[in-house]
């Protein structure tokens, strides 16, 4: 249940066998989902464009990693203070992202400004380049251990989440350069594109498949969040947002495109819905994570 | 050095009165419980148990809190007591998602107890401890423990049910007790090695 006010809902919470985490899924803490789905989908369209020599995916994906960034900073309940976040990156792996969200920022923007003048900086501009990829890879990387190495949700722990995370990065790229087709429409460079995002919806796909098959298998609370996804509460926004929208029709259309060369349209359907389908992954899996139960059929000895 | 806790489960009556004391000694807003207790029922009528499970932060010898948090606001002392220094917090809360226990609490917005009649004089001296928009959590009292004193909850428990020591002198009370009655950790499994122990 979605309560309006915080307080509300914590009564029931702390005396909830499985404390529902909300933090991180409601109310603000959809700031926080927006931005991780942001911030991946927007370096995973820099690392395409930059494959393909988009430069209205340039741009698109430095836009929307730098709106992911600002979703981070609204998020937190002392903005003032977001630069003390930079300064425990030998620990933290939100250190470590907004380390790699400011050197993507940086070196993304030099690049572009770069390369307004042609012929003049060309080895600042490909060292400015080669900085901005490596930040871009970094920020699809980052976001899966931020969750995966969360001890406290159970239905986070997991090897898998990363490569879901850097999987729905690429993915969400993708899909950006779909949708900016429809304004500019380079059809030469879809080819490659659309095999690549059929691909790589395969897999997501595949990885979502095995996971949710998987960490049941890890105990009582990660079994609990799988059940939540696949038959509770969070079960239409789970099959509608993340099978049907996110899965099924890119794959479906993708598919489509082995027989015929898709237009513009189509492949903006694709994006749009791949999309959509990213974002209520992020959100289920955000949604569906409980804390442990604190108290078991012995005292003291609490059951997993 | 490194202070610890053993709660004897035998003797907690689930009275509350660790959870009242230390809003008492700690002033926290409403919303945030650095001391609480759980409550469960096990079995059918006749065969019933009722279970109690005081809580608070654990204390953790490796916490993963301090490795979670981004600023570098929750610290670990060398005596074992993991607090947040509000001042450098930045409200990102990874550190709930990274406590196991669940002992940590942010605090959205200001709210008084009695609400539509603004903060009684206790909350408006106490509430210059808990600032908005930051995490807070149990400290153990390191107000009282710097002074010789226990943690409040441990001082005030009327059926002696706490015990407050160093765990690293095998002599020491909670050491003793721990070895002698078989106390146990929350998820000994997870590597975090709590501070605080339950006797069976």
């Amino acid at each position: 249940m979605v309560f309006s006010d915080p307080f509300d809902s914590l009564k029931e919470d702390l005396s909830a066998t499985f404390r529902p985490q909300r933090e991180w899924a409601q109310r603000r803490g959809l700031l926080l989902i927006s931005a991780h789905f942001l911030s991946g989908v927007g370096a995973g369209a820099w690392l395409f464009s930059t494959i393909l020599a988009l430069r209205v995916g340039l741009f698109l994906g430095l836009a929307i990693v730098l709106l992911g960034g600002i979703g981070h900073l609204a998020f937190l309940g002392r903005p003032e203070r977001f630069w003390r976040i930079i300064t425990r990156v030998q620990s933290s792996w939100v250190s470590r992202g907004l380390a790699g969200i400011t050197v993507f920022s940086v070196f993304a923007v030099a690049y572009l400004v770069l390369s307004a003048f042609p012929g003049q900086a060309g080895p600042l501009q490909q060292g400015a380049l080669t900085l901005s990829l490596v930040g871009a890879v970094w920020i699809c990387v980052y976001k899966g251990f931020v969750w995966a190495v969360a001890k406290g949700i159970p239905f986070w722990n997991s090897p898998l989440l990363p490569a879901i995370f850097i999987l729905y990065a690429l993915r969400g790229g993708i899909a950006i350069l779909f949708v900016s087709l429809l304004f500019t429409a380079q059809p030469a460079d879809v080819g490659p594109l659309e095999l690549t995002k059929l691909w790589i919806g395969v897999s997501s796909g595949a990885l979502i498949l095995l996971y949710l098959t998987v960490m049941p298998t890890t105990g009582i609370t990660a079994s609990r969040s799988v059940s939540e996804l696949m038959g509770g509460a969070l079960s239409l926004a789970f099959y509608l947002g993340v099978v049907f929208l996110g899965l099924v029709v890119p794959i479906a259309i993708g598919g489509l495109g082995y027989l015929t060369t898709l237009a513009p349209p189509a492949l903006a359907v694709i994006g749009i819905s791949s999309l959509v389908g990213d974002f209520y992954t992020i959100y289920c899996i955000a949604r569906a994570g409980v804390y442990r139960p604190l108290i078991g059929e012995f005292p003291g000895r609490p059951t997993r | 050095m490194r202070y610890g806790m053993v709660i004897d489960l035998k003797r907690c009556i689930g009275c509350y009165g660790c959870q009242a004391v230390c809003k008492v000694e700690n002033a926290t807003p409403p919303g945030v419980f650095w001391a609480r207790v759980m409550k469960r029922e096990f079995g059918k009528y006749p065969n019933v148990r009722r279970v109690n499970l005081p809580l608070l932060c654990m204390h953790c010898r490796e916490p993963e809190c301090v490795k979670a948090c981004p600023s570098g606001a929750t610290v670990q002392r060398e005596d074992g007591i993991v607090y947040v220094d509000e001042t450098k917090c930045v409200g990102c809360r990874y550190c709930l998602m990274a406590c196991p226990y669940g002992s940590r609490f942010f605090h959205a917005k200001e709210r008084y107890y009695f609400e539509g009649y603004g903060a009684t004089p206790f909350e408006e001296w106490g509430y210059r401890r808990h600032p908005t928009g930051v995490v807070s959590k149990c400290d153990f009292c390191r107000h009282r423990v710097d002074q010789g004193l226990e943690p409040a909850c441990v001082a005030n428990c009327m059926t002696k049910a706490r015990h407050f020591g160093d765990l690293d002198d095998p002599q020491s009370e909670v050491s003793r007790l721990i070895r002698d009655r078989g106390g146990s950790q929350l998820y000994p499994e997870l590597g975090t090695d709590p501070s605080v122990y339950y006797l069976p």
